[in-house]
C-alpha cells in the first residue's frame, strides 16, 4: 500500500489508489483480451498562454534565498526541443518581494550566463543536476539574501512581465518540528538492506497545521515523494506515528518490493516543513492532478494563489534532520 | 413524541384533507352514475406457472374503448351496465380468451392464459397492440423478460438494464456501464424499484453488469415520459421491476453455465396453487478459477467476485388476501493482497432489500396493497499494512411503509391513491483507522431524514376519444435528528429542516382514430436525495446525500407530446415523442475539489440548473418470425452552475445528440433463433486540455472548458444465436446453447483518453502523447442453459 503517512495523505492516496484499483480490476478482466491503445490527436484550443509562477521563500537552517521561476504554459504538443523549452522562460520581468517594510527586487539569473562554479552551486541549491541541464534555466533570485524570512510575517510578490501584472501573498507559518525519528523493519518480509523510516509528531491542537517534507539521499538533490503534503484535520492535537516515504529518484522505475524504503548505509537529510493553507492547497491539487488518470478520473484543477497567473508563491518554515540508515 | 412533532402533524392534516376529497368524489361519482352497473373482477394468470400477469387487457369485444387492464398483482375490475357481453382477455405472448358474460350481478371471473403459438400468426389480434395507443401512459415501455432474453449481451449475460438502454430516450454513457440517463436526467434521477424496494446501486464490477438477474424477473416497465402521481422521489424515470412469484404448479430448476458467470433458479409450489417460492442466484467465478495459480504468486488471496441472490415466497390465503415476502442480496467483493510488503485491501459493497406485501381485495372495486420495505446499500473499504489500518464506509438504509389503493368506482374511472413514508439513514464516508497505538477518525455522523408523500390520481375516460390521467402528489422531506450543527444539538426525530412541494401530473390522450392517438403530458417532480459523482462514470465510492440545511431538493418539470400509431393488425407500432425538461438545484463539485475524506462533502457542492429537450422516433415490429425495433433519439442535455466557469452552459457528461438503435430477432426454425443489435451514437463529451505547464520540472495538465470536446462516435454491433437441440422434447430436462459475440466488427470505441507526459525541464526533455484507450474488443461467449421441470 502507499505510505501510511499522516492520515490525510492516506486518504488522498486511497482515492488515487482506488482509481488504480478500479483499473486493476479492469486490467484483470481485460488481460484476457488485447487492450487497445490508439494515438489520439488533440485539437488545440486557441487561448492565450498563461504565466506560471513557482516562487518560494524559506525560513530555517541552510535556507535557500527567495526565488521565483517564471515560465509560460503551452498548448498540448508532441515534443519540444531544448530551444523551445528555452523560450518557455519569461525573461526581463520585474520581480519584487515586499515584507511590509522593504521591497527587494530579485535578480534574473540564467544558467548559460553563469560561470561554471556558480552554475554548479546554483544547480545544487535548486536541486538540479548541473551536468544534465540542457536548457537555459532562468530564475529570479534574491542573490544578496536581503530578505530574511520570519515566522508570522507575510510576503507580497509583485511581477511585471511585459504588459502583464501578477501578484500573490504568502505567510511564513510557525514551525512544528518532529518529535522523533526511528528506523523500522520493512513491512511484510524483512530484507537485510531495506528499512522504513518512522516519525512521530505532536500536532498543536486548535490550529490548522499543514506539512510538507523533502528527502535527500546521499549527495542527491532534495526530492519530494508522490504524496508529500498533509493537513491535520484528522490528527489535530494528537501525537501521531507515521511512515515517511523515500521519494523515487530521477529515472528510478517503480518497484513495489522496494517502494518507499531506504537502503542501509545511505545518508539521509530530511527537510520537514510547515506551510500555510494556500500553499497546501496548491501541492494537494497538484498531486491529485498528477495521480489522476484513467476512466474513473476527475478533471482536477490545480489551485493557485497567484492573481493573474498559475502556480504558487509559497513560504516554508523548515528544519533539517540528518540520519544514517542503520538498524 | 413522534406525533407531536410538526411534520407528521402536517402530514396527518393533509391526509385527512385528501381523504375527505376522495370521499366527496366517490359520492358524486355514485350519484352521477346514470345506470346501475355491475362489476366483473378477478385475477389473470399464466396457466402453466400460475404467475399473475401485469397489464393484461380486458375489454368488450365490440366496444374496445370500454376496458381496463390488470394491475401489478394481476387483479382487474370492470364495471358495466347490466347485459350480455363478449369480453376479451388478452396479453402479448398468450392466446386471447373471449368469454361470454351475462352481467346481472357482480361476478368474479379468474382467467388462466395459455401461451400463444410463437412461430406463426394464427389469429389476427387487432387490439393487443392498441394498448400503447390507447393508454394515457406517455413514454412508457413494458419489457417482458422473454423478450430481453433473446437479445445478445455482454459476456453472454442477459441484462435488463442493458436492454432498457437499447430503447430511445434511454442513454448509457459508458462502455459496458449499467448506469443510465433518461431524457437528460442524471444517473441518480431514476427510481429503480425491485418489488417496490428502491435499489441504490445498480451495478456490479463498477457498473459493467447490473444487479438484476433476469431469471428471477417477471416484468420490467420503464416510464420516461412523466411518471403518474403513483410514483415519486426521483425526477427522470421509473424502472419498475417485478420478480416472479414462483411456479405454483410445478417444480422447476433452471440455470446456465457461462464463461464468466453462472446462474441457478429453483422455484415451485409450497402448497399447490396457494403458495409458491422462487430462489435465484448468480455468481462470477473467473478469478475463483484462477485461485490455484494466484496462490503461488505474491498476490495470494487476491480475488474479485460478485453474487446476487433473489428469493421470494408468497401465500394466497383466499381470493381476497395474499401476502408476498421477497428479498434481494447482492455483493461485489474485491480482495487485493500483496504478501511481500504485507499489504491488504478489501472492498465489499452491495445492496440488500426485503419487501413484505399484503394484497387485500376490499370489494370488487377496491384493491388495496400494503407494503413494508427495508432496503440498504453499503460500501466498505478496508486496508492495512504493518502497524497501519483504516476503514472507509458509506451507505444508505431505508425503512418504508406504503399504502396503495386501486379503485374502480364506475366505468370510465380508474382511481389510485395512497401514501408512503420512508425513514432514511445516510452514512457519509466515515473514515477510521489506527497507526500503532493512535486511533483517528473523521468522526462523521450519519444524517437522518423522513420522506413522505400522499398521492391521488384518476384516469378518466371523458369521451370515446379523450382520456385523461389527472394526478396530484404532495411530498415532504424533513431532515431529523440526531444531528449536530455547530453548537446546536437536535434530538432523535427532532426536525432540523423541512422541504415540501406539490407535484401535479397531467396526461391526456386523444384518439384520432382507433389506431392513432396524440398524447400530451406535464409533470412536476421533487427529489430529496442525491448522488453526486466526481467522475464521468459512477463509482461505488460515490455517496448518496440527503437534502439538508445546505442542500436543497432537486426539482424538475417535464412537458411532453407524442403521436402513436398501430398499423396493420397490430404487427407494427410507430411513435414519435418530443419533450422539454427543466431542472433546478442540480449539484456538482466545485472546480478545485479533491476527494479528501476529512472535509464534509456538502462543503464541496455547488448548485445550478439543467435543461434537456429532444425527439424520439420509434418503429417496432412485434409479431412474426422477425421481430424487433428501430429507434432514433435526438437529445440535448445541458447544465450550468454559477460557480463553475462563471455559469457557462456546458453539455452534461452523458449528452448524446444522436442515438440510433436497432434490435432484431429472427426465429429461423424451432431449433434456431438469431438476434442482433446495432447501436450508433455521437461521441461522449469530455474536457480537453487547454495547455500543459511545468511545475517542479514536471508537466501538468490544465483543462479547457468543461465538456467542450467530444470523443469519436460510438458504434457497435452484437450478435447471438440460440440453439435448442430438442425443442419438442417432452422430457423433464431440456437444454439449450447461446453463442454470442459482443462488438462483432471489433470497433475500437474510445473508453477514455490517457495523457502520457514525459518531461524533465532542466534535462531538456518534454514529450507528450495522448492515447485513446478502448476497453472491449470483439468478445465471444458461450453459455449452456438448462431447465428441469417436475
Amino acid at each position: 500500500m502507499e505510505s501510511p503517512n499522516l492520515q490525510d495523505q492516506k486518504t488522498k492516496n486511497r482515492e488515487a489508489r482506488l482509481f488504480s484499483v478500479g483499473i486493476l480490476i479492469l486490467l484483470f478482466m481485460v488481460s484476457f483480451f488485447p487492450a487497445c491503445e490508439v494515438e489520439f490527436i488533440t485539437r488545440n484550443i486557441d487561448l492565450e498562454p498563461e504565466i506560471v509562477v513557482e516562487g518560494f521563500i524559506e525560513a530555517g537552517p541552510e535556507a535557500l534565498p527567495a526565488y521565483v521561476i517564471l515560465t509560460r504554459s503551452k498548448p498540448f504538443f508532441s515534443e519540444l526541443s531544448p530551444a523551445e523549452l528555452d523560450a518557455l522562460f519569461v525573461r526581463n520581468a520585474v520581480v519584487t518581494v515586499n515584507d511590509g517594510q522593504q521591497t527587494t527586487t530579485l535578480d534574473e539569473l540564467c544558467f548559460n550566463e553563469l560561470p561554471p562554479d556558480l552554475r554548479r552551486l546554483a544547480a545544487a541549491r535548486l536541486g538540479l543536476n548541473p551536468d544534465s541541464i540542457l536548457v537555459n534555466f532562468c530564475v529570479y533570485i534574491d542573490l544578496n539574501a536581503a530578505i530574511k524570512p520570519e515566522a508570522g510575517k507575510s510576503y507580497h510578490l509583485n511581477i511585471v512581465a511585459g504588459d502583464q501584472r501578477i501578484e500573490a501573498s504568502t505567510t511564513v507559518p510557525a514551525y512544528v518540528p518532529l518529535d522523533s525519528l526511528w528506523w523500522r523493519e520493512a513491512p511484510g518480509k524483512p530484507v537485510d538492506t531495506l528499512l522504513q523510516l518512522m516519525a512521530r509528531i505532536q500536532d498543536p491542537p486548535g490550529q490548522k497545521n499543514f506539512y510538507r517534507y523533502f528527502c535527500k539521499v546521499n549527495e542527491g538533490p532534495f526530492e519530494t515523494p508522490f504524496s508529500s503534503v498533509n493537513d491535520d484535520i484528522l490528527i489535530d492535537g494528537k501525537t501521531f506515528d507515521f511512515r515517511l516515504i523515500r521519494p523515487r529518484q530521477e529515472g528510478e522505475e517503480f518497484d513495489q518490493s522496494t517502494f518507499g524504503l531506504f537502503r542501509t548505509g545511505d545518508s539521509i537529510t530530511l527537510k520537514w516543513t510547515s506551510i500555510d493553507e494556500a500553499h497546501f492547497n496548491f501541492w494537494n491539487t497538484f498531486e491529485f492532478n498528477k495521480g489522476n488518470q484513467g476512466p474513473f478520473s476527475s478533471y482536477t484543477t490545480i489551485d493557485t494563489n497567484i492573481k493573474g497567473g498559475l502556480g504558487v508563491w509559497g513560504a516554508y518554515s523548515t528544519g533539517l534532520y540528518r540520519l544514517r540508515v542503520a538498524r | 413524541m413522534i406525533l407531536s412533532t410538526p411534520f407528521l402533524l402536517n402530514n396527518g392534516v393533509l391526509m385527512k384533507k385528501a381523504f375527505l376529497y376522495f370521499l366527496l368524489l366517490t359520492l358524486s361519482l355514485d350519484l352521477l352514475a346514470q345506470q346501475k352497473t355491475f362489476t366483473l373482477s378477478g385475477y389473470l394468470r399464466d396457466s402453466l406457472s400460475g404467475e399473475t400477469l401485469t397489464g393484461a387487457n380486458v375489454y368488450v369485444r365490440d366496444r374496445p374503448q370500454i376496458g381496463t387492464s390488470s394491475n401489478h398483482y394481476g387483479f382487474y375490475s370492470l364495471s358495466l351496465p347490466a347485459g350480455e357481453y363478449a369480453v376479451v382477455f388478452s396479453y402479448l405472448g398468450f392466446e386471447d380468451r373471449i368469454e361470454t358474460v351475462r352481467l346481472s350481478q357482480d361476478q368474479k371471473l379468474d382467467i388462466l392464459f395459455n401461451p400463444g403459438i410463437q412461430l406463426e400468426e394464427l389469429v389476427v389480434e387487432e387490439n393487443k397492440s392498441l394498448e400503447q395507443v390507447q393508454s394515457t401512459a406517455m413514454g412508457r415501455v413494458d419489457l417482458p423478460t422473454d423478450q430481453i432474453k433473446r437479445m445478445p449481451a455482454l459476456f453472454g449475460e442477459v441484462d435488463v438494464l442493458k436492454a432498457l438502454q437499447l430503447l430511445p430516450g434511454v442513454l448509457s454513457a459508458d462502455e459496458g456501464g449499467a448506469g443510465f440517463y433518461v431524457r437528460g436526467g442524471g444517473a441518480d434521477q431514476n427510481l429503480l424499484l425491485l418489488d417496490e424496494a428502491p435499489v441504490y446501486n445498480s451495478g456490479h464490477l463498477l457498473g459493467f453488469f447490473s444487479v438484476f438477474n433476469s431469471d428471477a424477473i417477471k416484468h420490467t416497465s420503464l416510464i420516461k415520459g412523466g411518471m403518474p402521481a403513483y410514483y415519486g422521489g426521483r425526477l427522470s424515470s421509473v424502472v419498475d421491476i417485478q420478480m416472479k412469484e414462483g411456479n405454483a404448479r410445478d417444480y422447476v430448476v433452471e440455470g446456465g453455465l457461462g464463461l464468466i458467470a453462472s446462474r441457478l433458479t429453483v422455484q415451485g409450489p409450497l402448497v399447490e396453487d396457494k403458495s409458491s417460492f422462487i430462489v435465484s442466484a448468480r455468481r462470477t467465478y473467473l478469478l475463483d478459477l484462477a485461485q490455484p495459480f494466484i496462490r503461488k504468486t505474491d498476490f495470494a488471496g487476491t480475488n474479485y467476485y460478485f453474487y446476487d441472490l433473489n428469493a421470494k415466497v408468497n401465500h394466497r390465503f383466499s381470493d381476497k388476501d395474499r401476502i408476498y415476502l421477497s428479498g434481494y442480496f447482492g455483493r461485489d467483493i474485491l480482495d487485493y493482497r500483496s504478501g511481500e510488503r504485507d499489504f491488504a485491501l478489501r472492498m465489499p459493497y452491495g445492496n440488500n432489500t426485503a419487501t413484505l406485501r399484503w394484497n387485500h381485495v376490499v370489494s370488487n372495486k377496491l384493491f388495496m396493497n400494503t407494503t413494508a420495505v427495508y432496503n440498504g446499500y453499503r460500501f466498505r473499504l478496508d486496508g492495512e499494512q504493518d502497524l497501519f489500518s483504516f476503514r472507509l464506509n458509506n451507505g444508505v438504509r431505508d425503512f418504508q411503509l406504503k399504502l396503495d389503493t386501486d379503485y374502480y368506482p364506475a366505468p370510465g374511472h380508474f382511481i389510485r391513491f395512497g401514501a408512503n413514508v420512508i425513514h432514511h439513514r445516510f452514512t457519509p464516508n466515515i473514515l477510521s483507522g489506527a497507526s500503532g497505538e493512535t486511533t483517528f477518525t473523521n468522526d462523521y455522523k450519519p444524517k437522518y431524514g423522513l420522506e413522505s408523500a400522499v398521492f391521488f390520481q384518476d384516469e378518466i375516460r371523458i369521451s370515446e376519444r379523450l382520456t385523461t390521467n389527472l394526478g396530484l402528489r404532495w411530498s415532504r422531506f424533513t431532515q431529523i435528528g440526531p444531528f449536530r450543527d455547530g453548537d446546536k444539538v437536535y434530538d432523535d426525530f427532532e426536525a432540523v429542516k423541512s422541504f415540501d412541494g406539490l407535484e401535479p401530473r397531467l396526461f391526456l390522450t386523444w384518439m384520432l382514430n382507433p389506431r392513432t392517438s396524440l398524447k400530451f403530458g406535464y409533470s412536476q417532480n421533487q427529489q430529496y436525495i442525491h448522488l453526486v459523482s466526481n467522475s464521468a462514470s459512477t463509482l461505488p465510492t460515490d455517496v448518496w446525500v440527503p437534502s439538508s440545511l445546505y442542500v436543497k431538493p432537486q426539482r424538475g418539470n417535464q412537458w411532453s407530446a407524442g403521436w402513436y400509431k398501430t398499423l396493420k393488425d397490430g404487427t407494427w407500432n410507430l411513435s414519435a415523442e418530443t419533450f422539454y425538461k427543466s431542472l433546478r438545484n442540480q449539484i456538482d463539485y466545485h472546480e478545485t475539489y479533491t476527494s479528501n475524506q476529512s472535509t464534509e462533502i456538502e462543503e464541496a457542492f455547488v448548485f445550478g440548473k439543467g435543461q434537456a429537450y429532444g425527439l424520439e422516433l420509434f418503429v417496432q415490429k412485434s409479431r412474426g418470425k422477425l421481430t424487433g425495433w428501430l429507434g432514433y433519439t435526438f437529445t440535448r442535455s445541458w447544465r450550468w452552475f454559477r460557480d463553475i466557469e462563471q455559469g457557462r452552459k456546458f453539455p452534461a457528461s452523458f449528452d448524446k445528440p444522436h442515438d440510433l438503435e436497432m434490435v432484431a430477432s429472427y426465429q429461423v426454425s424451432r431449433k434456431w433463433s438469431l438476434s442482433a443489435n446495432f447501436v450508433y451514437g455521437t461521441g461522449r463529451p469530455f474536457t480537453p486540455l487547454r495547455s500543459v505547464y511545468f511545475i517542479d520540472q514536471d508537466l501538468v495538465t490544465r483543462y479547457g472548458p468543461r465538456n467542450s470536446a467530444r470523443y469519436q462516435d460510438y458504434h457497435r454491433a452484437d450478435f447471438s444465436a440460440n440453439y435448442t437441440p430438442k425443442p419438442d422434447s417432452k422430457k423433464a430436462f431440456s437444454g439449450s446453447w447461446t453463442f454470442s459475440v459482443y462488438n462483432l466488427y471489433n470497433r475500437k470505441n474510445p473508453f477514455f483518453i490517457n495523457y502520457d507526459l514525459d518531461s524533465d525541464l532542466s534535462a531538456g526533455r518534454a514529450k507528450a502523447t495522448a492515447y485513446q484507450v478502448t476497453l472491449f474488443p470483439l468478445i465471444p461467449s458461450v453459455t449452456w442453459n438448462f431447465k428441469w421441470k417436475s
